[in-house]
């Protein structure tokens, strides 16, 4: 770029800018503030009542975004991601029979399996990696309603017993936190961003960007995995569209969260939290106003619309790997 | 001669508020080169951008032959006879030879709306005959050829149509010899037409010899026009800086000894398709150059020697008897490469200067194993940024706001983070302003000094044998003749083992 040159006036336009850039990544939280207060008041305080009943909707959704999150920063998307907890919850269910603490290593198992394939056709054999997570949605979709053709399948009775608040909240702290971890103070997360940013650059620079992208994308598989054991526990059994559509919910609340479609520097781990948050808080009050569910969709479809369009990271836009 | 061909009034042009051309007025005649040059962010390109219509003008006037012009694309620029070849690849992938030298320009072959593909095909590879660059094949996939052909392609793109200005904005750099003789041809063919060229060029020397007049613009402004004929390397210098321009260039030392002390060893390297059977051994303070032309092979010795070539065969091996087979390990025993691609291969373009920085370095930069220190790598990206005088606000500016001087300056200070002991740097100085190029320079020398081995490769000849002990030429993937540093070397001597 030529042209730059009046330094104090280029310290002042990036002060302009860094304003804006703090107005952006205020966007997400007054989102969710005003969102919560319009619905309470549409609601006449019901929200705030049935907070709790809200709340268990947040527990997969977060979950199983942090997977997400890792991916979209690197770079990559991730449209498997319900097909991945519908095949895990039917294994979790199948295998609490056996063993509770089994089904939930079996759950990881899956995800992870499933990452892994689409780690391998997105890195080795170079498809990109919307191409290639469409493709297992629909095929893994395919393998959940022929194993539900007859009947759903039931989980252990002992699966339901541990359907308490505590519990998933737990296990979406555990997740939460350890992602956040790795995330901010290790080399993983510096890489993924590096990743996303620049990803010949990051290769020049020592990152062994391959491995990376195929660890990620296990990674997100074996997450999602283990929300399948919440999912689990929340519903018992799995129909033919057990986790149906997880994978547009996922994208939905990470880009309500401020996440840059294209990855890279600009993502925040907050991004999970809030947008998780404000998805949860959407869809609920959507739903207690009474909108039907055709409209809800309606709804869901313009605001995505306009977060992607507020949050689309312009200068470093190209085509999703 | 002197008939005026473009009057350039009062023009204006404004980023944010930043002021990248203010109130700039000069004319440009009929039938001459006319160069513009001054230092990175200058405004040069920023001028002939809104010329071209790629930017718009905020305020003033461009009159073309007594009519004022306003083009908004690059399209009606063209039509208005005014056409470009820009400084990085401005040719689109995906598209056949012909399709990119019509485009924009593809009504000439629709009829009843359906374009007649033979007919395009037809008439380009009869313009590329004619430019004399027949092996290009109009009807073949632009992607089937490498940068240089692709200029070319480019070259008779922005000139078939006989315009009355072009814009050669920053070109040669990337260019090797052969491709710069070939763009000198038709630059006098051009201007011996009677239209003019606008000559964008940091290489004086060059400036010199291939225009007539010479523009100079400093921050945004206009400094003067003088004759190419009445002025020479230093006058142009301190129209740039504007202060005299002291201090050495290049190092200015000969007949050192360099110290037998190996540090890296090449033996048999080939990498299939771009080079065979390359070896030489590299010592300890040695500054070992490459030349060649453009697609000799000469960038890819530099990957290979950084593990970065894919298909390598033979062995890198390091003093202490490690074989380099891949990146990672290169840069764990101390080694550091930049890229000829700068913005793809180099920086991570998205990303903070700070993160840039610390990059390789992340393992030296933890408070408890494994978990990154804030402070630490705040710490160390401000020191090396400082170190290399890198032009920011502060470390977390991203390094897409910087220009390519600062960029490298960044890469640089990359590597001196990491204290490597061997550094492999590809065209370290493309596209870079004298000043910067000096400090580089200098780096390189103070490196030398202190036992450090570095490996040049680079398209500039004079820079080659200004800073290495020894430059190796290649030729067709091979290494085909070996000079050593002396005051008598010159480029003559360089070129006849190039071709």
């Amino acid at each position: 770029m030529a042209g730059n040159t009046n330094t104090l006036s280029k310290e002042e336009e990036l002060k302009k800018r860094s304003h804006i850039a703090l107005l952006r990544s205020l966007l997400p939280i007054i989102g969710l503030v005003v969102v919560f207060v319009v619905f309470n008041i549409l609601t006449k305080g019901r929200m705030v009542q049935k907070f709790s009943m809200a709340m268990t909707q947040i527990y997969v959704t977060m979950i199983a975004s942090t997977g997400v999150f890792f991916v979209m920063t690197m770079g990559g998307l991730d449209f498997s991601q319900g097909s991945i907890l519908g095949m895990a919850s039917i294994v979790v269910c199948l295998v609490s029979k056996t063993s509770i603490p089994l089904a939930i290593v079996a759950g990881i198992a899956t995800g992870a399996a499933i990452g892994a394939i689409n780690g391998f056709f997105y890195v080795n054999r170079k498809i990109k990696s919307f191409i290639v997570t469409i493709c297992t949605m629909f095929l893994f979709r395919g393998i959940i309603k022929y194993l539900t053709s007859n009947a759903p399948v039931q989980g252990s009775a002992k699966l339901i017993m541990l359907n308490t608040d505590r519990m998933k909240l737990i296990c979406m702290l555990v997740v939460v936190v350890i992602g956040f971890f790795a995330f901010r103070f290790t080399r993983f997360g510096m890489y993924l961003k590096a990743i996303g940013a620049g990803e010949k650059a990051a290769k020049f620079a020592g990152i062994r960007t391959d491995r990376m992208k195929f660890l990620v994308y296990v990674l997100a598989g074996a997450i999602t995995g283990f929300a399948a054991f919440i999912n689990s526990i929340k519903v018992g059994s799995v129909t033919a569209s057990g986790g149906n559509q997880v994978e547009t919910q996922i994208l939905i609340a990470l880009v309500l969260g401020g996440m840059p479609i294209s990855g890279g520097a600009k993502a925040r781990f907050s991004n999970i939290v809030i947008g998780s948050a404000l998805y949860v808080v959407l869809s609920s009050g959507l739903n207690m106003v009474g909108l039907s569910t055709q409209a809800q969709q309606l709804v869901q479809g313009v605001v995505f619309l306009v977060f992607v369009a507020v949050f689309a990271d312009r200068e470093s836009l190209r085509v999703i790997k | 001669m002197s008939e005026v061909r473009l009057q350039v009034q009062n023009l204006c042009k404004t980023f944010g508020i930043t002021k990248a051309v203010q109130n700039v007025s000069f004319n440009i005649n009929k039938g001459e080169v006319h160069a513009l040059i001054g230092e990175n962010g200058s405004g040069k390109s920023t001028l002939t951008n809104m010329l071209t219509g790629i930017y718009t003008i905020d305020s003033g006037h461009f009159i073309l032959d007594g009519k004022e012009i306003h083009p908004k694309n690059q399209v009606e620029a063209n039509n208005e006879g005014v056409s470009i070849i820009v400084q990085e690849l401005g040719t689109l992938s995906g598209l056949t030879v012909a399709e990119n030298i019509f485009l924009g320009h593809e009504d000439r072959f629709v009829k009843f709306g359906i374009k007649n593909t033979n007919a395009m095909n037809r008439e380009a590879q009869g313009l590329l005959d004619k430019y004399g660059f027949g092996r290009i094949k109009a009807s073949a996939m632009v992607d089937d050829y490498n940068f240089e052909d692709r200029k070319l392609v480019e070259i008779v793109k922005a000139t078939y149509f006989q315009p009355k200005i072009v814009v050669i904005d920053e070109t040669t750099t990337a260019l090797s010899q052969e491709g710069r003789e070939e763009l000198y041809k038709q630059m006098n063919r051009i201007r011996s037409e009677g239209n003019t060229i606008i000559f964008i060029s940091h290489d004086l020397p060059e400036v010199l010899r291939m225009s007539d007049t010479i523009t100079c613009l400093r921050d945004g402004v206009y400094i003067d026009t003088v004759k190419s004929s009445e002025i020479d390397e230093d006058g142009l210098k301190r129209l740039m800086v504007g202060r005299e321009v002291t201090g050495d260039y290049y190092r200015s030392d000969y007949g050192e000894k360099v110290s037998d002390e190996v540090v890296l060893t090449v033996d048999n390297v080939s990498v299939p398709g771009q080079i065979h059977d390359v070896s030489f051994k590299l010592h300890k303070g040695e500054i070992l150059g490459f030349g060649g032309l453009s697609e000799s092979g000469m960038h890819e010795v530099g990957k290979a020697c950084f593990g970065a070539s894919f298909d390598r065969t033979g062995s890198v091996t390091l003093a202490d008897g490690t074989h380099i087979n891949n990146i990672p390990s290169a840069i764990k025993h101390s080694m550091a490469y930049t890229s000829k691609d700068r913005d793809n291969e180099s920086v991570v373009m998205n990303q903070s200067i700070g993160d840039n920085i610390c990059l390789p370095s992340l393992d030296s930069l933890t408070s408890l194993p494994g978990v990154l220190s804030d402070r630490k790598m705040k710490d160390f990206a401000n020191t090396y940024a400082a170190e290399m005088s890198v032009k920011m606000v502060d470390t977390d500016q991203f390094v897409s706001d910087l220009s390519g001087g600062n960029k490298q300056k960044v890469v640089l200070a990359r590597w001196i983070g990491k204290d490597s002991d061997i550094l492999v740097l590809d065209s370290p100085t493309r596209g870079i302003d004298i000043k910067v190029k000096q400090d580089i320079y200098q780096l390189m020398d103070r490196m030398r000094k202190s036992g450090k081995s570095i490996i040049m490769i680079s398209e500039e000849l004079m820079e080659l044998i200004g800073m290495c002990d020894r430059i190796l030429i290649m030729k067709d993937g091979a290494i085909s003749g070996e000079l050593m540093r002396s005051p008598e070397l010159d480029e003559n001597s360089l070129i006849a083992k190039m071709v």
